[in-house]
């Protein structure tokens, strides 16, 4: 059963996941590059897939490294090539999958406890901080790693920031469009 | 916690969303209602449906869509039944952020 599961999860975040990379590499970037050709970062100034790292990294916990890492490494590999096979590539692979589920499981043992269930409901906002944090710290190593230029450090906190709150809106009206499409009595 | 109810919290977090952005809307029947029980709110801790069917708001209601909008308002965490309280009894909730 938690085999099934886990299978089922990693399925469906790492769709989500390749969905959202698909959607910034296919679409947002060229657009970026089209309205803003001077930008001397090639970061994405909306970079949908932290989004989904740090929604899954709330839902699941933990469970989102396996999850994502697929489509994680999927996504390092479209990026650079052969050499995905590359200690660089593996720390920002690592970086990139255990930030979000570090900083979720941190917040809630030291600060206030962040996980879905149904007695507590957790805000939007505080998911969005953590969120905020994890991009800020995921950017900082990243960068770091890859040796970047200080303007890329901007350019990715920019991206992966508008990412999640941008995901947020678009599922957010997604599930107001399918509520007005079956409306509930009274509605 | 099995899939649907991640579902159900990620639908939950994102409502509060669109509440705190202003997006979301009752009908009219639910405005009328939850105005109408605020005000009464005012003067007592707690609303009876008795009571609030008889506010001036309610008077072309008709029960079953009244008893609709309600359940549909408990549901959307403006109103709850009272814990302390025998039934048609309701509290007010400030919209959540």
């Amino acid at each position: 059963m938690a085999v099934k599961s886990l299978r089922f999860e990693i399925v469906v975040w790492s769709s989500a996941y390749l969905a959202a990379f698909a959607v910034t590499f296919g679409i947002l970037v060229p657009l970026q590059n089209l309205a803003f050709p001077e930008f001397p970062s090639q970061a994405s100034l909306l970079f949908l897939p932290q989004g989904v790292r740090v929604l899954a990294a709330w839902l699941l916990g933990w469970r989102a490294v396996p999850a994502l890492l697929p489509a994680i490494f999927i996504s390092y590999c479209y990026l650079a090539g052969w050499d995905v096979f590359s200690l660089t590539c593996y720390t920002c692979i690592a970086i990139a999958t255990f930030t979000a589920p570090t900083v979720f499981w941190i917040t809630t043992n030291t600060i206030c406890d962040l996980r879905p269930n149904a007695s507590a409901s957790v805000g939007w906002p505080c998911v969005m901080l953590a969120g905020t944090v994890a991009s800020a710290v995921s950017g900082f190593l990243l960068n770091l790693t890859l040796n970047s230029a200080p303007q890329d450090y901007i350019a990715y906190f920019i991206g992966d920031v508008s990412g999640l709150f941008f995901l947020m809106m678009i599922l957010m009206l997604f599930f107001r469009w399918q509520r007005k499409r079956h409306p509930q009595p009274g509605e | 916690m099995n899939d649907i109810s991640k579902l159900a919290e990620l639908r939950k977090l994102l409502l509060g969303m669109e509440r705190s952005l202003g997006l979301e809307d009752l009908s009219s029947v639910e405005r009328d209602i939850y105005y109408a029980a605020s005000e009464l709110s005012k003067t007592t801790p707690s609303v009876r449906t008795t009571v609030l069917l008889n506010h001036a708001l309610m008077q072309d209601v008709s029960r079953p869509t009244f008893f609709r909008a309600l359940k549909s308002l408990v549901g959307k965490g403006y109103m709850s039944q009272s814990a302390t309280s025998r039934r048609g009894v309701y509290i007010v909730h400030a919209p959540q952020k």
